[in-house]
């Protein structure tokens, strides 16, 4: 067993005792949401963090996937499990279109892209009323169940949201440690070198924005069947402003601080209902803080801190050798 | 074999790389002008030329990273102007920086296994599943990785990070990543630039052991001394034109070069 799987083995086993001692539904409803987030940010995570590409319009693709699967279910009454690939196509598809000009952008441009994007999907769920419910939201999405099974048991969806969450981290862990991913990181480092060694830059910046889309939309369907009800709040930019704040806090470039990102941020709303008018200016200044102080995010800024700390006591500062 | 003997009459039956009549301009600087020349297989070609005559810019075209404005370039008869670097890349051609542009949050071999890119085929589904197949593929991109390291003599820094190479190792583990792509020509952009006497000399034997792998070499290089003692052929831009091309013999020989190169250039070699 290589040492660098232990990690992902402490975690299930974590993630396993969490779902059979906790017996609390709001826990569970915590913990479901916690998991449904970190989906979402680490599909951007590996968007932003690998691969350089900024997206200020990720709330659109969760939205998306949510939506297609909301409206197919409660007004044709088509089974979710049939409404989950449809939704993962469309918002795979849409990213590609969207992907194709918006990715040859660079920087702050492709930024006011996605956010104009994310915009423009917003408006759709909300004026399209006939369809979507418009802004009173969508009303009659079933709850799952497989086969028989029920899963609208909190434990039972627990289970359910963090198999595919640990799924999806062990598979982007591959992604990242693959020719792909080394291709991405590339990107990140230098666009110029990446383009002389002959990696199709753009082609490569389309792959893992429409890998984001789909984590993202699987995301929405997961949401979109635990609440049953979907409105256009849940997807509006506050949202995607959220979702890059946890991408940064948790730390760039990192699987682990996509779920340490997600789950602050999840907890946090919880712990601030006081603030709750003021959360884009509490995002600001975490965003702002954590840039300032800790640019490698918060998970990377703890551990350093931790090493630090271990090693002062032992050896005082040295001055510097010549 | 001897790198220094200098060629007789070139029928020179198909050249590796052929520039007709290329020009490019930026704005109103006109960097390249009706540029032709040609690089027979299997030779050591010195591009020389005091600053800003256009050594970098005909790299930057030859490598697809800019397109001429006109005229044309063939790579193995083939035409290739205008085509996109990732093409370039897995027909044959590579080349380095002039300013060393590493991966510098990868590991040197990590920096040689991205140069593989083109020679391996792994995609999203094969990251995803990790099949047999892209195992084997990446167990075989590690082992050439590890010869093309050694090569360049890097092979103990393998796991170190690339940003804390010393930078006369970074311009090696540029190389080696270059060669990854395994080229059929290497286009070294100053590749002794910012080494000291030592590095430099080892350099000159590392190209001449390149070329022995049978790879075609363009080189730009500012040290007169690698350039006079590695290269075949020497051009010689000055200004954007060619200003003329010859062994090096004949080229440290000629009137004009002397005049633009020692004039124009701040001290050269
Ligand atoms: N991307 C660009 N945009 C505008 N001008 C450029 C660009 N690249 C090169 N130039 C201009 O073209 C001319 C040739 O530049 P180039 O870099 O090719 O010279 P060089 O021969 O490589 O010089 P050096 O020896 O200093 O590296 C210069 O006047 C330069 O300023
Ligand atoms: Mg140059």
């Amino acid at each position: 067993m290589p040492r660098r799987h232990l990690p992902y083995i402490l975690f299930t086993a974590l993630v396993a005792a969490a779902g059979l001692l906790v017996t609390n539904t709001y826990h569970f409803q915590v913990l479901i949401f916690i998991g449904i987030n970190t989906l979402l940010a680490l599909g951007l995570n590996l968007l932003m963090g690998y691969a350089g590409q900024i997206s200020l319009g990720h709330a659109a693709f969760y939205g998306l996937g949510a939506y297609t699967s909301g409206v197919l279910t409660a007004h044709w009454q088509v089974s979710p499990w049939l409404a989950l690939p449809a939704a993962l196509v469309l918002a795979a598809g849409v990213a590609w279109v969207v992907g194709l000009p918006t990715l040859r952008l660079s920087g702050y441009y492709l930024g006011m892209g996605t956010l104009g994007f994310g915009m423009i999907i917003f408006i759709v769920f909300r004026e399209w009323a006939s369809l979507t419910g418009g802004a009173s939201g969508l009303v009659g999405i079933p709850p799952l169940s497989l086969g028989p099974l029920p899963l609208y048991d909190p434990r039972a969806y627990f289970f359910l949201v963090w198999i595919i969450v640990l799924a999806a981290m062990v598979l982007s862990r591959r992604l990242i440690d693959s020719r792909v991913g080394r291709a991405l990181r590339a990107i990140h480092d230098s666009e110029n070198a990446a383009r002389a060694v002959g990696v199709n830059t753009h082609g490569y910046k389309l792959q893992v924005f429409v890998y984001s889309a789909v984590l993202a939309a699987l995301a929405g369907f997961l949401y979109a069947h635990f609440i049953c009800f979907i409105s256009p709040g849940s997807f509006g930019f506050m949202v995607s402003v959220r979702l890059v704040t946890m991408v940064v806090i948790g730390g760039m470039a990192s699987i682990w601080g996509a779920v340490f990102g997600a789950a602050l941020l999840t907890l946090l709303p919880e712990w601030l209902h006081a603030f709750a008018d003021f959360e884009m200016i509490v995002y600001g200044l975490i965003l702002i803080t954590v840039m300032i102080f800790m640019p490698q995010g918060l998970t990377r800024g703890l551990i350093d801190a931790y090493l630090r700390f271990k090693r002062q006591p032992a050896q005082p500062v040295s001055p510097a050798s010549p | 074999m001897p790198i220094c003997d200098s060629s007789d009459n070139r029928p020179n039956p198909s050249p590796l790389l052929h520039l007709e009549q290329v020009s490019k301009a930026f704005g109103g600087v006109r960097a390249l002008t009706e540029i032709s020349f040609e690089v027979a297989p299997g030779e050591i070609q010195g591009l020389i030329g005091p600053n800003g005559a256009g050594k970098t810019t005909l790299f930057n075209l030859v490598s697809g990273a800019l397109k001429p404005d006109t005229g044309g370039i063939r790579f193995d008869g083939m035409p290739i102007q205008g085509r996109p670097s990732h093409e370039l890349v897995a027909l044959g051609i590579a080349r380095t920086f002039q300013n060393v542009e590493l991966f510098g949050s990868m590991s040197v071999l990590e920096n040689v296994l991205v140069g593989r890119h083109v020679r391996t085929r792994c995609g999203f589904w094969g990251a995803l599943t990790r099949h047999a197949a892209v195992r084997k593929e990446e167990r075989e991109a590690r082992q050439k990785a590890l010869e093309l390291l050694a090569f360049v003599g890097l092979a103990d820094q393998a796991d170190s990070p690339s940003r804390d190479l010393p930078f006369g190792w970074q311009r090696l583990l540029e190389i080696a990543r270059a060669l990854a792509s395994e080229p059929r020509v290497l286009l070294l952009d100053e590749p002794a630039a910012g080494l000291n006497r030592v590095e430099s000399d080892r350099l000159g034997d590392l190209i001449g052991r390149i070329r022995d792998q049978g790879v075609t070499i363009l080189m730009v290089e500012h040290d007169m001394g690698l350039t006079m003692r590695v290269c075949d052929r020497i051009v010689v831009l000055d200004r954007g034109r060619l200003l003329t091309e010859g062994t090096p013999r004949e080229i440290q020989r000629h009137p004009e070069v002397l005049a633009a190169y020692l004039g124009g250039a701040p001290a050269a070699g």
